[in-house]
């Protein structure tokens, strides 16, 4: 497991609590366990960011740009052959994301990881979407007979959806629509002049579904010391007033004011440390990585919050006498129920009469369409469970639209920004599929010597009925709201790059919550069942997929698991 | 910040008020700080810079604002083939600039600066309706070479200093309002 070359230097001291990873989760359980007075240590792969000052394109204008803010150069396709994969890939944010050279997976299906590698993590660059979860998802795995069931529901994390948004801020209109429960909202941003009309029009033909501005981790005043918007658009190149939130903008600088904070960049954690006489782990094996050697750290309680994929494969890693497979695999479960959001289907058309129509600023969120399938008994379908929400926006396109022609003729139509177009992109819900699943490769080891990840994950059945679903229900949205030349889409290419899991980046699953520790890793408050004083709280530790964005779940899960973890220290049961 | 102030300032940005050549010289002198260095190409030598400031000055002519040359797009291009193209892509374009010579002599011209505007603006009409062609034949095969400079001409245009500022609107920041009318803005935002 170890190679006997490198040299173990344990550290002095022990730590009340270990965090691995500093994105939205780890960020979130350092600043609650800091918070509750415990001496933590984060431990974070990436290597060091200063909030502000790491951001060195932050409105940076596109002719700043040696090639203009584009990807796929020589050096993209060599290093970041993975990464130039998502959309938020740039020249602008390429500083940001994890060497795909130094750090490779193996795909045995198409399968997009997306990582980071600075302190921070993936809260630097995600969408900021934040939608609550409902009872809904949480019986959803019991009431269809799939997967186990969750061993929580609605009333047990809405106290904590309430304590997480208090802090994050996160604007939005609340709608009393059940199946998307409203929160704790700052001011709705506004929808445009095109989201309006489409919204008054669907409106009288779909009672079944309503439009709202999406619900976004991003101030429109300023909040807990945080500036509001100014609109500039790209979020995440970071933004210095820290209007979205980020562990670098909120969680880090809380957890540090308190004064037990300990950040730790540049070390990779190999695996976790398990005591087979006492039964619990001690701390975490990690690689300095820039000296390359083999280090220890100490801790009482470790929270691993490394992402999904990062988190699952630091346990798989994680051998012992008392666990050959994998620490807390009794169940074998580990590594398995590999789920994302599938996306990237919909339909987009044009809105005609709103030319005198235009807008100023970059609102950086779009509009939101709750999930209204499967959600009472006069929406439910035949052909598939669960269901999906609508993302997207209206607006209009600029000189990168198809224009025929050259010379002067091409130049006027170009001054002129293109129709109203309305998009609607759907995000669906994605079964847990025993199949979809990662191992430890037995051969291939990243630049530090771990063996990586063998990522096996594909759509089902259930998923591809959906989508031919979320494909004609936008048409229909579409068609209520007047708009022409629809263009109904579908990126998904069988065996191919195109709407492939992990594009969604939202991988869950591998490291599941359940009451039966035969079928699961995790209790219900994020405890591993048979390594007490280990917390996996990231995506790992999800039941199902539900089909809102995770992120805002993955802070209140982590919230309500750091109370609990202090709480039974306080009480000496760890 | 009230909307009047907003547009105020995005005429401070656009240079409202100044004439069109004085920005000119000042925007190309904050340019990358080139002022009184001469271009020189790497991958467009032996005056194929030239062609490609050609062909992207009659993709975007020097109208009221400043045309392709002016925002120095051939110069961007060259840029783009020897510091972020695949050697083959390179390759592919200057193949593409050959091939284009040669269809010229076939058109009847020596070569395609040899041919008067009239013929060129002729020549390269013909070259778009073809690509115009295999657009709605579904793009099968390969890319046509106008629609490649074409689509190479208007990115390096509209993203550079002059296209986005000059002849487009730069998005300003501080608020953002959904229903504005068009003729407060008045020219697409870059």
């Amino acid at each position: 497991m170890i190679p006997k070359s490198v040299r173990i230097a344990p550290r002095r001291k022990t730590y009340d609590v270990l965090v691995v990873g500093s994105g939205i989760s780890g960020g979130y359980a350092a600043k609650e366990l800091c918070e509750l007075g415990l001496e933590t240590l984060v431990l974070e792969r990436g290597r060091s960011l200063e909030h502000g000052v790491g951001y060195v394109t932050e409105h940076k204008r596109s002719w700043e740009f040696p090639a203009r803010n584009s990807k796929g150069s020589r050096v993209h396709k060599m290093r970041f052959a993975v990464q130039s994969r998502t959309y938020a890939f740039g020249e602008h944010t390429e500083h940001f994301f994890i060497d795909d050279s130094e750090n490779p997976y193996v795909e045995i299906n198409p399968f997009t990881w997306i990582r980071a590698d600075v302190v921070g993590g993936r809260s630097l660059l995600w969408g900021r979407q934040c939608y609550r979860w409902s009872n809904l998802d949480f019986e959803a795995n019991q009431r269809d007979g799939i997967g186990i069931d969750w061993p929580i529901r609605y009333a047990d994390i809405a106290p904590w959806y309430e304590y997480v948004e208090r802090f994050v801020g996160i604007s939005g209109q609340a709608e009393g629509w059940d199946p998307c429960p409203d929160g704790e909202f700052l001011p709705a941003m506004p929808l445009n002049r095109g989201e309006q009309v489409v919204k008054e029009r669907m409106a009288r033909v779909h009672k079944d579904r309503i439009l709202t501005i999406g619900r976004a981790a991003v101030l429109t005043q300023p909040h807990n010391g945080r500036g509001a918007c100014h609109y500039c658009g790209p979020c995440h190149r970071g933004c210095t007033p820290g209007a979205y939130f980020s562990s670098q903008s909120a969680t880090l600088p809380a957890a540090a004011a308190t004064g037990h904070l300990t950040l730790q960049p540049d070390s990779i954690v190999h695996s976790v440390i398990y005591d087979d006489e006492t039964g619990r782990a001690t701390g975490v094996r990690y690689i300095d990585r820039v000296t390359g050697q083999m280090q220890e750290a100490k801790a009482r309680i470790i929270f691993l919050c490394a992402s999904a994929l990062a988190s699952t494969q630091i346990m798989l890693n994680s051998k012992s006498r008392r666990f050959p497979n994998g620490l807390g695999n009794d169940s074998g479960a580990l590594g398995h129920y590999l789920m994302d959001h599938h996306f990237q289907v919909g339909a987009a058309g044009e809105l005609p009469g709103l030319e005198n129509s235009y807008y100023l600023g970059v609102r950086p969120n779009g509009i939101y369409v709750p999930r209204f399938r499967n959600v009472s008994r006069a929406s439910a379908r035949s052909d598939y469970v669960r269901g999906f929400g609508y993302q997207g926006g209206a607006f209009r396109p600029s000189w990168n639209r198809p224009q025929r022609g050259f010379g002067i003729s091409l130049k006027q139509a170009l001054r002129q920004p293109g129709p109203w177009t309305m998009l609607f992109e759907a995000f669906g819900e994605a079964l847990p599929q025993y199949e979809n699943h990662v191992v430890l490769d037995g051969n291939v080891t990243d630049k530090w010597g771990i063996p990586v990840l063998r990522i096996s994950c594909t759509w089902g059945e259930n998923e591809m009925v959906m989508r031919q679903d979320m494909m004609q229900s936008a048409v229909d949205m579409l068609e209520a709201a007047g708009a022409t030349n629809i263009a109904p889409y579908d990126n998904f290419v069988t065996e191919g790059l195109g709407a492939e899991p992990g594009l969604g980046i939202h991988e869950m699953g591998t490291a599941r919550m359940g009451h039966d520790p035969q079928t699961s890793v995790l209790n219900s408050h994020n405890q591993v069942h048979s390594v007490p004083n280990v917390f996996v709280t990231d995506g790992a530790c999800m039941t199902s997929s539900a089909c809102q964005n995770p992120s805002i779940t993955y802070m209140a899960l982590t919230a309500r698991a750091a109370h609990f973890a202090a709480d039974e220290l306080k009480r000496l049961n760890l | 910040m009230d909307r009047r102030t907003a547009l105020q300032r995005i005429g401070v940005l656009m240079g409202g008020g100044l004439s069109a050549s004085t920005i000119a010289g000042v925007l190309g002198g904050c340019s990358a700080g080139r002022e009184g260095e001469r271009f020189i190409a790497r991958t467009l030598t032996e005056g194929k810079d030239q062609l490609v400031a050609t062909l992207a000055e009659l993709i975007i002519p020097e109208t009221d604002t400043p045309g392709a040359r002016a925002a120095r797009v051939h110069e961007f291009i060259d840029n783009m083939l020897t510091d972020w193209y695949e050697e083959e892509e390179a390759q592919a374009f200057l193949e593409g600039l050959d091939d284009l010579e040669q269809r010229v002599r076939v058109f009847g011209g020596d070569s395609f600066l040899g041919l008067n505007q009239e013929d060129q603006v002729a020549f390269l009409t013909k070259l778009e309706e073809e690509a115009y062609a295999w657009q709605n034949a579904g793009q099968d095969g390969e890319t046509p070479f106008f629609s490649t400079i074409k689509s190479l001409t208007l990115f390096g245009y509209y993203t550079s200093e002059v296209g986005a500022t000059q002849e487009l609107r730069v998005m300003p920041m501080g608020e953002y309002r959904g229903d504005v009318p068009f003729e407060e803005i008045g020219r697409a935002w870059a």
